[in-house]
């Protein structure tokens, strides 16, 4: 199977590039067959990287250490669930998962439009079969080939590591994989558009949905990452402003910046440029992210060791897109001219390209941060180290901005609002937000980037949850619903509309987590057994925990010390917590596994920061049970979770396909009322 | 074994790929299905807006004034948008009036039609109009109404 | 009353600014030195000042060197030039060490070196080449570029 595997991904090669060949030379001279032909090749191709992802996956389940991958990531008592997520657990074999992935929903996109937008498809299926072949190129000719040999058969490999051993890592990567790859698509039929020269509504159309999936797996793998960060690296914090961390960052940033700039141009015709850019962009930024992480140029927790032949063969890739793309966007210049104007600053218009702006703002100083180190070495010779202060002086006032943007959009009018109509709509939610702040100023809160927060969040859900009331007042007197059959079709009729609605409440429960950290306790003891703890939460009660004790026992791969200690809550018992180090034996490397006690209003966050004798613990004197600990109060962090689903759900609704077109009852046959079920959303 | 499976893994993919080009088997080049074509989208989207304008104004968030003010310019584009359709599906030849007039006749249509669904008319059940408000027999075939306020769950 | 296209362009040029002042002066307040040690004690020996100044550094601890003083959280070990091993100093560092730090790992430092010749982090992470690619030594191939020793 490894072989075949091997064997596969080689045939993927020639089969990428008849595939992009075909594509386009079918698409510009009208060969039908041709393009038959190309677009064949696409789940041709998926088929053989399918092939090569089960070798690799094979061949750490057979444990052939023969191979440098397996070898390297892999040991004969690692657990079965990691064998198979080592596919994705190296650079290598990562590569490899990227571009299955994009060739399964390459298949997908040319599956889904047999019949539908065919002008474009020779041109989409041309553009994807390069990229696939890029990937390729790259996994065969740049030192990272999976299934390349070793020489030899060591008797055991070096090991996963094990900050990798974490149920997250089986998800997050994945997750962020599938967001990073499906804005291939997108990218593909805007570059379909450009060529066929048809810019009209259609490519937005299809491009709008396949955004909001990527944008959908970008959120949720983001979010997970922040999980594995909070729950394995045992620092007491989810977001470290890291190089990859921003990589990531950066596509979401600009595709969250599309998805609402999109909607300018459907109702509005304008900002036809502007949309086309930002769709390139965003490609650029996703291949940006791969290439930080697998070129090693820039120092990392995420990043594999440095390799010049893929930063060489990226770099290529990413100047010939993007000298491409701008040659093809000057070329249809004419084509791209906007329709309307914007008529006035107080319109919803206004607020979605002040969110542009803004948010491409924090792309650009998220983008300058994150290389200026680069930059500085290269031209001043010294090097320097921009961190964590850096980008939350400048980010934080930038998020609060895009806050505030988050609760005008939904309420101000499309066009041209009058004053009038603003003040009756935001006395409300200003009024419920100066009333958070001062409530919270009341309680002792001193922190005004949190202040912002709070009040500017209790603004926007304010806002959102008056959306949703009056949308189902008006819709229960008109239609004569009960209230909960009135909201359901509310949402119904535009989903995707009160699905952006509830993302946006999502995104503000996870700002207000953010600021939550603001009010992070933390406090560090050496303990012996029956010694106690005692910290303080900044909503006024106290922990306090009594050391019981350690214990050690010999796992598979690893050796475990489990302290155990039990925690009271103001004096009322609330049971126990333990908190453990583990050493890999393979790896040689010691790893925490902080315990955590979560509550929806703070977690308790206990780290065994040492221990005093590992060897002598187990003789039980109680001397060498000495430990040291650190405990954290992690105010509200479990609202990033909550957040996260919330969002999840709000962009499922967002996504879910549109009722059948045909109507259901003859009153609907005329015209008028078939505007109510999205007929962009079924078509597309 | 492996190496059998290789060779059938080539002759297979050079089958399934060579095939359309040999036998002449082609993808079609423009979409078979009737795609909704630019001025349908954006006759969609007039209709989608004004449709919403009348909502928020039910909902309360719009004035009156912005009410009017919108809804005319809505109209305007609507209309602009439907006109086009009619020039583009060649239903009426020649006569630019004539077009100009069925425009103006089918927005009017699905303007009445918004605002009966937004107060609340009922539809005639047999000619599927809509109506005020409170009617008992429909205004534009005079079929009786039956039972006021038929809401359409289908919505 | 259609917007002229000036005045959005004016919208337009100054969040653009507003966001270059905040990223310019971020990276001038925030900036830090990144030094190796032998340059962090020669630009202290020339310009006295910097033992005010934080700092990162980067360099290897000393085998052998780590101590903990029982019964408190401070650690201290010495940490000297991967390519100058005589140049050396020593680090003092009140917190959790991250999992990866051995007495022979590298390390990156961010905080201040004292007048008294001693090193107060504020931060320690552990450089592996890579964290997540550990490649011990007997797998090394000659080939591979990509093992960092």
């Amino acid at each position: 199977m490894t072989i075949l595997g091997e064997f596969a991904l080689w045939m993927a090669l020639p089969i990428s590039f008849w595939g992009m060949t075909m594509g386009f030379v079918g698409g510009r001279y009208g060969r039908g067959d041709l393009v038959l032909s190309a677009e064949r090749s696409v789940y041709v191709v998926f088929g053989l990287l399918l092939i090569a992802s089960l070798g690799v996956i094979q061949a750490f389940l057979a444990d052939q250490f023969q191979y440098w991958y397996v070898a390297n990531y892999s040991n004969r008592e690692l657990d079965t669930y990691f064998k198979i997520a080592g596919l994705w657990a190296g650079q290598r074999g990562s590569l490899l998962f990227w571009a299955v992935i994009l060739a399964f929903f390459s298949s997908i996109a040319v599956f889904q439009n047999r019949r539908r937008n065919r002008e474009f498809m020779p041109y989409v299926v041309g553009v994807l079969q390069g990229i696939l072949a890029f990937f390729v190129v790259v996994l065969l000719f740049a030192k990272v080939n999976p299934f390349e040999r070793l020489g030899f058969t060591p008797p055991d490999g070096a090991g996963l590591n094990p900050q990798l051993q974490n149920y997250w890592m089986t998800i997050h990567p994945p997750t962020l994989y599938f967001g990073f790859t499906a804005f291939s698509i997108p990218f593909a039929f805007a570059i379909a558009a450009l060529l066929t020269g048809r810019l009209d509504s259609r490519w937005i159309v299809v491009t709008r949905r396949w955004t909001l999936v990527s944008w959908f797996f970008l959120t949720n793998g983001i979010i997970f990452g922040m999980r594995w960060a909070y729950e394995e690296l045992g620092w007491g914090g989810y977001w470290f402003w890291d190089p990859v961390e921003n990589a990531s960052l950066l596509p979401w940033l600009s595709s969250t910046a599309f998805l609402h700039s999109v909607m300018i141009q459907e109702n509005r015709g304008m900002l036809k440029i502007w949309n086309m850019s930002l769709v390139l962009l965003t490609f650029l930024l996703t291949i940006f992210a791969t290439f930080l992480t697998r070129s090693g140029l820039i120092e990392s927790v995420h990043s594999f060791a440095q390799n010049t032949e893929i930063a060489m063969i990226f770099l290529a890739f990413m100047g010939s897109v993007l000298a491409g793309s701008v040659v093809l966007i000057l070329y249809r210049l004419p084509a791209l001219r906007s329709e309307n104007q914007i008529e006035s600053f107080l319109s919803r218009e206004a607020a979605f390209l002040l969110n542009n702006l803004v948010l491409l703002g924090a792309a650009f100083a998220v983008l300058w941060g994150t290389i200026y180190p680069l930059v500085s070495e290269a031209i001043t010779g010294q090097a320097v180290a921009v961190g964590p202060p850096f980008f939350n002086r400048v980010n934080i006032p930038i998020g609060l901005v895009l806050l505030a943007l988050t609760g005008i959009g939904p309420v101000i009018a499309w066009r041209k609002a009058s004053a009038r109509n603003l003040k009756k709509n935001f006395l409300l939610p200003l009024l419920v937000g100066a009333g958070v702040v001062v409530i919270f100023l009341g309680l002792g809160a001193r922190d005004g980037y949190a202040l912002a927060t709070f009040g500017l969040s209790a603004f926007v859900l304010t806002v959102i949850v008056v959306e949703f009331w009056k949308g189902t007042r008006a819709r229960a007197r008109i239609e004569g619903e009960g209230a909960f059959a009135a909201l359901l079709h509310l949402v119904g009729r535009n989903r995707r509309r009160w699905g952006g609605y509830i993302v946006h409440a999502g995104v503000v429960m996870i700002f207000t987590a953010f600021a939550g950290s603001a009010f992070d306790r933390e406090i560090r003891k050496v303990l012996n057994p029956g010694e106690s703890v005692s910290v303080a939460s900044p909503f006024g009660h106290t922990y306090s925990l009594v050391y019981e004790g350690i214990s050690s026992s010999r796992e598979p791969n690893f050796d475990r010390w489990v302290a155990l200690l039990s925690v009271e809550k103001d004096g009322k018992p609330q049971g126990a917590l333990t908190t453990e180090r583990r050493f890999y034996r393979v790896n040689r490397q010691m790893i925490t596994e902080v315990g955590i006690r979560s509550t929806p209003l703070e977690d308790l966050y206990v780290i065994l920061a040492d221990v005093e004798d590992f060897e002598g613990m187990v003789t039980n004197n109680p001397d060498a049970q000495r430990i040291v600990v650190q405990v954290m109060v992690n105010p509200l962090v479990a609202w990033i979770w909550y957040g996260g689903l919330i969002i999840t759900v709000g962009s499922l609704i967002a996504l879910w396909p549109g009722p059948e077109a045909g109507p259901r009852s003859r009153t609907a046959r005329q015209g008028a009322a078939e505007t109510e079920t999205d007929l962009v959303e079924a078509s597309a | 074994m492996e190496l059998i499976a290789a060779v059938l893994l080539v002759i297979v993919t050079a089958v399934f790929l060579l095939q359309p080009i040999l036998a002449g088997k082609a993808a079609p080049l423009v979409s078979p299905q009737a795609e909704p074509t630019e001025a349908q989208f954006r006759k969609r989207v007039a209709l989608q807006q004004l449709r919403d304008v009348e909502y928020e104004y039910a909902m309360g968030k719009l004035g009156d004034a912005d009410y009017r003010s919108l809804k005319s310019r809505l109209s305007a584009e609507a209309l602009a948008a439907i006109r086009a359709e009619k020039e583009e599906e060649g239903g009426i030849h020649g006569d630019a009036a004539a077009v100009a007039e069925a425009s103006e006749a089918e927005l009017e249509r699905e303007i009445a039609l918004l605002r009966a669904r937004i107060s609340g008319g009922p539809f005639c059940s047999d000619c599927g109009r809509p109506n005020p408000a409170g009617a008992r027999f429909c205004a534009h075939c005079g079929a009786s109404l039956g039972a006021p306020a038929v809401s359409d769950s289908s919505e | 009353m259609p917007m002229k296209n000036g005045r959005f362009f004016v919208g337009l040029g100054g969040v653009a600014l507003v966001v270059s002042y905040l990223v310019w002066t971020g990276i001038k307040d925030t900036m830090v030195y990144y030094l190796t040690p032998t340059e962090l004690l020669a630009k202290v020996e020339s310009d006295p000042h910097f033992h005010e100044v934080g700092v990162k550094v980067s360099g290897k601890v000393v085998s052998g060197s780590y101590s903990r003083l029982q019964g408190e959280l401070l650690h201290r070990f010495q940490v000297h030039d991967i390519e100058h091993e005589q140049v050396a100093f020593w680090v003092e560092y009140e917190g959790v060490l991250p999992d990866t730090f051995t007495d022979d790992t590298e390390v990156v430092l961010e905080g201040r070196y004292g007048a008294d010749g001693v090193f107060r982090a504020k931060t320690v992470l552990t450089k592996c080449g890579s964290r997540y690619e550990a490649a011990p030594e007997e797998l090394k191939h000659p080939a591979e570029i990509e093992i960092r020793s």
